[in-house]
């Protein structure tokens, strides 16, 4: 399963200036913008889109290195065996049909249509190379086959993956970077300069990689010849360029850009008043969370139950995310409910313990529990960066601590030294407390609360419960969706119950668009599947 | 001659060497560490997979190893790989020279002809309203941050007028001037207000002098005398400024990079260093101890031609 934080914390860094930048912004307002996964439809072509990325690309090799920079531009050039819906479901494409045979084996059929930019038919033998590529020892991607023990082509357009456990979240993954069919022949002829701006793109997609020039654009052209029509581009080229936020901001009011995935949802505040750019917010994974650390002053679930019924996050979302954000009470967003959406939902709705803004019954709560457990002997740790985001957080944790008879102080890091919490048990030993963005990018709770399990390599906590191992294994080998929603609710149940980390704010995708712009999805579908192939001009006659 | 340069060539590599080093030291020395971006997904790190990555970037050996390899990488032109990009650093910083010596070009125009005439003007009718005016709007000039100057002069141009583009490069010579126009003002302002106030004052310095009165006594033009005998004489100390100020330049435009979304060597920079990007670092900063030492020895160059007097020492010598 792959998860990841965030970007790294310079993709925040230019906030303050965002701020001062879009002065006329005012102070943060309260602001709710109604979520839908999607866009409307376009009424028309264009010729040119130009999109902002918030980074330039490291790489375009996903294997290299998957991220949202790279993601965002790969995800219409590079198709996967199947593909991620709006709602962030997943759907079969290059294999038309994939599906368990027994416990032990999942076989793929693959679509005779589907072919490569030269037209040479998709086959088995393309599908085995590429996912012995992604699963290679280093490759990013290596741990979505850590069950896998054989990959075996079983016909001309069959294959079947032998594995050593069920692995419910297998199929739901060929949707991300690892079920990318690669044209083996072009990555051969690239040799290292595959994925670097030498390089060519050896997929199928509705667009294909024009020209990477380092340090200025990428553009994608649509491939007149995709073999799948239904799926074809309406838009002719997109010019991918990179900015800090509070120039893409600029250039989304100035009409210089068309559209953006906002890395941080705050910057769209100035936008919202703006006739010229449309907002939209989506589906997302996204949770701000404050992850426990081993230092132990929380080290009663007690103490982290007390502290989350005293947080004010509904403050939180107003003062660091211009309202764009949402208290949340578990560490995943509802994007992550890519099925018995429903049944999730529910279940969500039963969570207790992390009000949006505490009441005088949460705070009589929290201090009973407070003095049940009893206050720890030194005054807990929050970090920060000095990030107006963390900085937010952080002083509504020692003012809930406060509020509840804690003592607490802010440790401010260097912003540079702020992913270092995730590697270096040292430092994490000077705090209680990391406030971070936290998403994962398979769209299955399974894939987030395996966190918990005692041997996670995010469970800084301590948080050991044999009960929870046990539910995570059956859930990971639970292909059947109803039994694992069931199993995956029961997982949050438990984390919450124990507050493993201590969830604050959701944080859906965030799509900036020009107002001739119409047509891409508003939900982290973005970083998977092919989001560019429906863009278009918004009304007839706009090209 | 000969045995002149040749000296200052070595001490030119000798400085560089010793900044290397010290750049080296610096960045290592620094809090955080470039294995939490290298590793990627937090879930993936084990103990193993963190040692395995050090091993793989060399950042397991002695400070003193590193820096060795980099050095022996460094003088047959092989200044390392990107963590980041996995491209040549030298590739990635010369795909980003263009944009900053282009804005730094730019500005260096601004800054130099406008301070100049501004000084100049200041000087002629010293002690006057003009003169006034110009040592105020200077002295206001000098005292704004280049990135509020960039951020008030995007929101008026840019984004409320539409005169200009807010970010980016531009295609062609007429893009480009178009978006270079906003960064470079912004970026040369208080360059500018610096060149007017020296110019100004070395001028002022020269029309005391009895030369000048001398020239004047024998009726030659007003105008001719100030081109010929104030200004001529004056350039000394302006061209040194001038060069003085496009050094520190070269390496100064990471926050007006920032701000206006061009991708120089600024914002490598700063991308480098929030990322660990040591190898770019290391290159990026060498680059500009490496501008600096180039435009003084230009201006060393430069300052016999504008000025007898110094050539005449400069032969002594």
């Amino acid at each position: 399963m792959k998860d990841r934080r965030s970007g790294p914390p310079a993709a925040l860094a230019a906030a303050g200036l965002l701020l001062a930048s879009t002065a006329c912004a005012a102070a943060p307002v309260q602001t709710t913008l109604e979520q839908s996964p999607t866009t409307a439809a376009p009424a028309g072509a264009l010729d040119t889109v130009t999109w902002m990325l918030p980074e330039e690309p490291g790489t375009l090799d996903l294997d290299g290195e998957g991220g949202t920079a790279q993601n965002t531009v790969m995800a219409n050039t590079c198709e996967r065996l199947m593909r991620m819906t709006p709602e962030l479901g997943a759907v079969p494409h290059l294999a038309e049909e994939a599906g368990w045979e027994g416990d032990d084996a999942v076989v793929l059929r693959l679509n005779r249509a589907a072919t490569f930019r030269d037209g040479t038919p998709i086959t088995a033998d393309d599908v085995v190379w590429s996912m012995e590529r992604h699963a290679a020892e280093g490759a990013s991607e290596a741990d979505e086959y850590a069950n896998v023990e054989s990959i075996d082509k079983t016909g001309e357009y069959e294959v079947t993956v032998r594995m050593a456990q069920a692995d419910a979240v297998f199929l739901p993954a060929m949707a991300g970077n690892g079920g990318i069919v690669y044209d083996r022949r072009v990555i051969e002829a690239d040799g290292d300069a595959y994925g670097t701006p030498d390089g060519s793109d050896a997929c199928t997609g509705p667009y294909r990689l024009a020209e990477w020039r380092s340090g200025t654009q990428v553009i994608l052209e649509r491939d007149e010849g995709y073999w799948n029509p239904e799926g074809a581009a309406t838009t002719d080229r997109v010019v991918f360029r990179w900015a800090e936020q509070s120039a893409v901001v600029n250039m989304l009011a100035t009409g210089e850009a068309d559209g953006a995935y906002l890395d941080t949802a705050a910057a769209a505040v100035p936008l919202l008043r703006d006739e010229t750019v449309q907002v939209f917010q989506g589906p997302s994974t996204n949770v701000w969370s404050l992850i426990t650390t081993e230092r132990g002053g929380l080290a009663d679930p007690r103490l982290r139950r007390a502290l989350s019924l005293a947080l004010e996050r509904d403050g939180i979302a107003r003062a660091a995310f211009g309202g764009l954000a949402e208290p949340w009470s578990t560490p995943l967003g509802p994007g992550g409910w890519g099925y018995e959406t429903a049944r999730f939902r529910q279940a969500y709705d039963a969570i207790e313990g992390a009000p949006a803004s505490p009441a005088g019954q949460d705070l009589e709560r929290a201090r009973a529990l407070v003095a049940s457990a009893g206050a720890p002997e030194e005054p807990i740790v929050v970090a920060s960066d000095g990030e107006p985001a963390r900085t937010v957080i952080a002083n509504a944790v020692v003012d809930a601590a406060r509020t509840i008879g804690l003592e607490a102080e802010i440790r401010t890091v260097p912003r540079q030294q702020y992913g270092s919490f995730y590697v270096d048990a040292d430092l994490r030993s000077q705090v209680d407390l990391f406030a971070d963005e936290y998403w994962i990018s398979k769209n299955d709770p399974v894939g987030f609360y395996k966190n918990g399990a005692s041997d996670a390599g995010v469970n800084y906590s301590g948080f050991t419960d044999p009960d929870y191992d046990e539910l995570v294994k059956d859930a990971q080998a639970a292909t059947d969706d109803a039994e694992r929603a069931e199993l995956a609710v029961e997982l949050e149940r438990r984390w919450s119950e124990a507050m493993v980390w201590i969830p604050v704010v959701q944080v859906p995708t965030t799509l900036a668009m020009g107002s001739h712009v119409t047509g891409a999805p508003a939900s982290a579908a973005f970083l998977s599947g092919p989001w560019a192939a429906g863009l278009g001009a918004r009304e007839e006659g706009e090209r | 001659m000969i045995a002149h340069a040749l000296r200052r060539l070595l001490g030119m590599v000798f400085t560089l060497a010793v900044s290397s080093l010290l750049i080296f030291g610096a960045m290592y020395a620094a809090p955080g560490d470039p294995v939490s971006f290298l590793v990627g997904d937090p879930e993936n790190v084990t103990p193993e997979r963190v040692a395995a990555v050090r091993a793989a970037y060399h950042l397991d050996e002695p400070l003193i190893v590193q820096y060795g390899l980099w050095a022996a990488g460094a003088v047959t032109g092989d200044l390392g790989t990107s963590f980041q990009y996995n491209s040549a650093v030298g590739d990635l910083i010369l795909t980003r020279l263009p944009a900053t010596l282009a804005l730094v070009g730019y500005a260096c125009v601004l800054f130099t002809v406008f301070g100049v005439a501004l000084g100049a003007l200041a000087a002629v009718r010293r002690g006057g309203r003009t003169d006034s005016a110009v040592t105020a709007g200077t002295t206001l000039a000098a005292s704004i941050p280049s990135f509020v100057l960039a951020i008030a002069l995007i929101s008026l141009f840019g984004v409320q007028l539409g005169w200009f583009p807010v970010a980016g490069l531009g295609e062609g010579l007429l893009g480009r001037l178009h978006h270079l126009t906003l960064p470079a003002i912004a970026l040369s302002l208080g360059s500018l207000a610096i060149v007017a106030r020296v110019t100004r004052q070395t001028m002022a310095e020269q029309l005391d002098l009895e030369h000048v009165t001398a020239a004047r006594a024998s009726g030659i033009g007003e105008g001719h005398v100030v081109r010929r005998h104030v200004l001529r004489n004056a350039l000394g100390p302006v061209v040194t400024m001038c060069g003085l100020v496009t050094a520190s330049m070269l390496g100064g435009t990471v926050a007006i990079e920032t701000v206006f979304g061009i991708s120089g060597i600024g914002s490598l920079l700063v991308g480098a260093i929030n990322t660990f990007d040591f190898p770019v670092v290391q290159a990026v900063l060498l680059y500009m101890v490496i501008a600096y030492m180039v435009v003084t020895t230009l201006i060393d160059l430069v300052h016999p031609l504008l000025d007898p007097r110094v050539r005449a020492q400069g032969s002594r010598a």
